[in-house]
C-alpha cells in the first residue's frame, strides 16, 4: 500500500491506539460477555473522535475526504488484531448506505449522530444463507413491514437498522427502523469467531417507524456501498493473513525438531514462500480496488470481487497454514492463530464467497 | 526530471519522435515470425521493420538507459520510463530482441572493462552482433554451480572443453557469454569464471534440441579445445559467479515481463470461451467450473500486473519493498500455464494437434504455446529454486542446505 505522509501519520496513530485499546485480548473478553454486547462502545467513541468514522466521507458533510487507501489502512490494522468494531458494520456498510442513497435532509439529519460515535447502526439485507443481496421479500404492507433478516452483522448493538425492503409500491429500497420500534425483533447469537450478529423479524412495523431511503436497494448508489463493504473486509482479511504469516515465520525460525530449526525445512520453506507470495498478489488486488474508489477509475464491481475472491482463498490458505505449521499448539485456544483461523471462515461468507465472485466477475468481463 | 515543464516538454518531444520514427505496421501486437533479431545474418521482415529498427538504433532507444558513448540513449531512469509508456500507448513493438541487450549488457556494464565495454555494447545496441547464455550444462541445472565446462590456462588464451545446453537459439548467434570451471579445487561457486565466446571459432559445433512444442529453440553447443583470448574473461578469474548472479537477476526480470514481449494470441481468452463454452457440454456443468477457473485466472492475472505497477511506482518514489520483485517470475510464469491449461480445456477435442491440417492454425498456435511454455517454470531458476530465494531473501528462513 502506497500511502501519502498524512495516510501513514493517521494510520500510525490509529495502530497505537488500537494496540492499547483493542488488544486481541479484547476479542477474548468479548467471547465472554453477554449476547448484546458486539463491541465497547466507549472504545468506539474515542475511535470516532480520532476519526475513524469520517474517512471516505467528504468534507463539505463534516468528513476528512482522507481516502478509500486510507480506509483499508485502518481496516488491516483492525485485522491484525481482530479488533471488534463497527467499521464494517456501521460505517462502511450503514453510514455509507446513508451518504449514497439518502437524500440531502436525510443526511443532515443523521449523518452527524454517526460521525461523532454517538448512534451505531447495522444493515439487514441477508435473506438467504448465501450472499445474494438481489432477494428482498421483506415488504410494507398495509398493515406495515414485515419480513426476516438471517445475518445483520453487530445487530443487536445498533441503535438503528437499514433494512432492505419492498415499499408500499413493490419497488426495492432501503428503509430506516429504531432498533426499538415496535414490531422490531432481535435474535441475537454469537459467531464462532467471537463476533456478534443477530437475526432480525420485523412484524406489522408501523409506517411511521420507517424512514425510507430515495435510492433503491438494487440501485448503483447501494451496489457501491457493497463493493465498499467487500474491498473494506478484504483488506481487514489480509491484515489478518500478514498477521499470522508473521507469527507463523517467527515460529519457523524459533521451534526446533530434529536438533534443527524447523524453518531450516525445505518442504515447509516452499509452502511458507507460497504463502507470502499469495499474499502480497492479494493485496495488489485489494490496493487497486481501493484505489479504484478514489479515482472512480475501472470496473468497481469487478476489481471488489477480484480483491475479495483473492482474499477469500489468501486467508484461508494462510490460516490454515498458520495451524498446521504451529503443530498442537495451533490447535489450542492458548494460541491466537485459531482464532484467526475462525475470522477467515466467517470473513469468507460475508459479502460473497469466492464462487459468487468469480461468477459475478464473468459476468462483468463479458462470459 | 527537475521540474514538471522539463517533464511535459520531453514527453512530448518522445510522443512526436515516436509517431515520425515508428510506421504504423510496427504498432500491431507482435508476430514472433515479425520480431526484430539482430546479428550477422540478420534479416528484417519488410522495410517497414527495418526503418523502425534503424531509426530506434540511430536514437540509441534500442537500449536507452544505456550511456551513449556505447551506443545507448543515455535516458536516466525516469526518461525511459517516459520512453517505455509512451511506446506502450502507441503499441510500438521492441525494435530490436537480443539475449545480448536483456542479460549480458546490464552486466558488462557493472563488471566490463573499459575495452570490453566498447568492443561489445555498440555491437548489441547496433544488432550486430546477436548473443546466446551458456550456463546450464547436462549435469548443471538448477545446480548451476556443478557446471564442468573447463577453460584451461594456454597462455594469452584459454582452451574450452565442454558443452552448454538449452542455449537458446545459438544456432542464430554470433558470440556466448558463458560460465566455465577454472579451478576445482575449492568450493564449487568459488572455481567459476566469465568468458565471452565467439561461436565462429574453431572447435564450436551446435545441435538444435526438439522439444514438446515441435520447434527446437533450444540448443546443445559443443566446445571442443576452442582457443579463447584471455581479454575475454569478464570479472576476475574464478570470480564469475558474481557476474552470473547479476546477468540471472536480469533473466528473471525478462522472464516475469515474457508475456508482453511474446506473440499476442490472435483470440483472447473470453472470446474464445464465448464462441465455444455456449450449449455444446452435456451437463452445464464443465462449462461453470471453466468460467470459474477462467475468472480466477483473469483476477489473478490482473493482481500480478497490480503488483509489477506496485514495485514501478516505489522504484519512483524510492522506496522500495526489496522482497517484492523475488516474487514476480514464481507468480506470473504460473500464471501463463494456468491460462494455457484452461485453453485446452475450452478446445476440448479440438485443441489436441500440434500441426494436424484438419485443424484450423489459430488453435495449433495455442497448443504450441501451451508446449512451448511449459519451460516458463523450468528456464531462468526453475519455480522450486524461486521459492528456495523467496524463502530466503526475502523471509529469512534459516538456511539449509538449499541452493539458490
Amino acid at each position: 500500500m502506497i500511502l501519502t505522509s498524512e495516510q501513514k501519520l493517521f494510520r500510525d496513530s490509529l495502530e497505537s491506539f488500537l494496540s492499547s485499546k483493542l488488544p486481541i485480548a479484547a476479542l477474548r473478553s468479548l467471547r465472554d460477555a453477554s449476547l448484546s454486547t458486539a463491541y465497547d462502545r466507549g472504545v468506539w467513541q474515542q475511535l470516532a473522535a480520532l476519526g475513524v468514522s469520517s474517512i471516505t466521507v467528504p468534507t463539505a458533510l463534516g468528513g476528512a475526504e482522507f481516502g478509500w487507501l486510507a480506509m483499508g489502512a485502518v481496516a488491516q490494522e483492525m485485522g491484525r488484531r481482530l479488533s471488534p468494531t463497527p467499521l464494517l458494520s456501521s460505517v462502511v456498510l450503514a453510514q455509507g448506505a446513508l451518504i449514497n442513497c439518502a437524500n440531502l435532509d436525510q443526511i443532515n439529519h443523521y449523518l452527524p449522530a454517526l460521525l461523532n460515535g454517538d448512534e451505531v447502526w447495522a444493515v439487514a439485507f441477508e435473506e438467504r444463507a448465501h450472499f445474494s443481496p438481489d432477494s428482498v421479500s421483506t415488504a410494507m404492507t398495509p398493515r406495515g413491514l414485515s419480513g426476516g433478516k438471517c445475518m445483520v452483522l453487530d445487530g443487536a448493538s445498533a441503535d438503528r437498522v437499514l433494512v432492505s425492503a419492498l415499499n408500499a409500491d413493490g419497488q426495492s429500497r432501503l428503509c430506516l427502523v429504531k432498533t426499538d420500534a415496535l414490531g422490531v425483533k432481535q435474535s441475537p447469537s454469537r459467531l464462532m469467531d467471537g463476533r456478534q450478529y443477530a437475526a432480525y423479524e420485523f412484524s406489522d412495523v408501523p409506517e411511521s417507524e420507517c424512514d425510507w431511503l430515495a435510492g433503491g436497494a438494487s440501485g448503483a448508489g447501494w451496489i457501491q456501498v457493497l463493493n465498499q463493504g467487500m474491498v473494506v473486509l478484504a483488506a481487514e482479511m489480509l491484515g489478518g493473513a500478514r498477521e499470522l504469516c508473521e507469527r507463523t515465520f517467527e515460529y519457523l525460525k524459533e521451534r526446533e525438531q530434529f536438533d534443527v530449526k524447523i524453518g531450516s525445512f525445505q518442504a515447509l520453506q516452499h509452502r511458507a514462500a507460497h504463502m507470502y507470495s499469495e499474499l502480497e498478489l492479494s493485496q495488489a488486488a485489494v490496493d487497486a480496488a481501493l484505489v479504484g474508489f478514489d479515482s472512480g477509475q475501472g470496473d468497481q464491481c469487478a476489481m471488489a470481487s477480484a480483491a475479495k475472491a483473492l482474499a477469500n482463498e489468501c486467508f484461508q490458505l494462510i490460516s490454515d497454514e498458520a495451524v498446521q505449521m504451529h503443530g498442537g499448539m495451533g490447535v489450542t485456544d492458548e494460541l491466537d492463530i485459531g482464532l484467526f483461523l475462525k475470522r477467515s471462515r466467517v470473513c469468507n461468507q460475508l459479502l460473497g464467497n469466492t464462487h459468487w465472485h468469480r461468477l459475478r466477475y464473468a459476468d462483468r468481463a463479458g462470459f | 526530471m527537475k521540474n514538471a515543464d522539463t517533464a511535459v516538454s520531453f514527453r512530448r518531444e518522445i510522443k512526436s519522435w515516436l509517431q515520425k520514427n515508428c510506421p504504423i505496421s510496427q504498432r500491431q501486437p507482435i508476430v514472433q515470425k515479425e520480431q526484430i533479431w539482430g546479428g550477422r545474418n540478420k534479416h528484417f521482415y519488410n522495410d517497414d521493420a527495418r526503418q523502425w529498427f534503424e531509426a530506434a538504433r540511430d536514437r540509441g532507444f534500442t537500449a536507452p538507459e544505456w550511456p551513449a558513448r556505447y551506443g545507448g540513449g543515455g535516458l536516466s531512469a525516469d526518461q525511459a520510463a517516459v520512453l517505455r509508456e509512451e511506446m506502450q500507448d502507441l503499441g510500438c513493438r521492441p525494435p530490436l530482441y537480443d539475449q545480448g541487450l536483456w542479460m549480458l549488457g546490464p552486466a558488462l556494464l557493472v563488471f566490463g572493462t573499459e575495452a570490453q565495454k566498447q568492443q561489445h555494447l555498440p555491437a548489441i545496441c547496433r544488432g550486430e552482433i546477436r548473443w546466446a547464455q551458456g550456463y546450464s550444462e547436462p549435469f548443471a541445472g538448477s545446480d548451476l554451480a556443478n557446471l564442468q565446462t573447463k577453460a584451461e590456462d594456454d597462455g594469452d588464451f584459454f582452451k574450452v572443453t565442454g558443452s552448454k545446453i538449452w542455449t537458446t537459439r545459438a544456432d542464430a548467434a554470433d558470440w556466448i557469454f558463458c560460465l566455465v570451471r577454472t579451478d576445482d579445487s575449492g568450493p564449487k561457486q568459488q572455481g567459476i569464471s566469465f568468458l565471452l565466446i565467439d561461436l565462429a571459432s574453431a572447435g564450436v559445433s551446435i545441435a538444435p534440441i526438439p522439444l514438446l512444442s515441435g520447434d527446437s529453440d533450444f540448443c546443445q553447443t559443443f566446445f571442443d579445445d576452442v582457443r579463447v583470448p584471455k581479454d575475454n574473461l569478464v570479472g576476475e578469474l574464478h570470480g564469475g559467479w558474481a557476474v552470473a548472479k547479476e546477468v540471472l537477476r536480469h533473466e528473471r526480470q525478462l522472464m516475469a515481463s515474457f508475456e508482453s514481449m511474446a506473440e499476442k494470441p490472435k483470440l483472447n481468452i473470453i472470446d474464445l470461451f464465448n464462441e465455444h463454452m455456449g450449449n455444446e457440454n452435456a451437463y452445464g456443468i464443465s462449462s461453470t467450473d471453466i468460467r470459474s477457473r477462467l475468472a480466477s485466472h483473469l483476477m489473478r492475472d490482473s493482481a500480478v500486473k497490480q503488483l509489477g505497477n506496485r514495485i514501478a511506482q516505489q522504484h519512483e518514489v524510492q522506496s522500495v519493498d526489496s522482497r517484492l520483485p523475488l516474487l514476480m517470475k514464481y507468480l506470473s510464469t504460473r500464471e501463463v500455464q494456468h491460462k494455457n491449461e484452461i485453453i485446452l480445456d475450452i478446445l476440448g477435442t479440438r485443441g489436441l494437434s500440434l500441426a494436424s491440417p484438419d485443424n484450423p492454425e489459430l488453435y495449433d498456435s495455442m497448443v504450441k504455446q501451451w508446449a512451448f511454455d511449459k519451460a516458463l517454470t523450468i528456464a531462468g531458476g526453475t519455480s522450486e529454486i524461486q521459492l528456495n530465494i523467496i524463502a530466503k531473501r526475502a523471509l529469512e528462513l534459516p538456511s539449509a542446505s538449499t541452493p539458490e
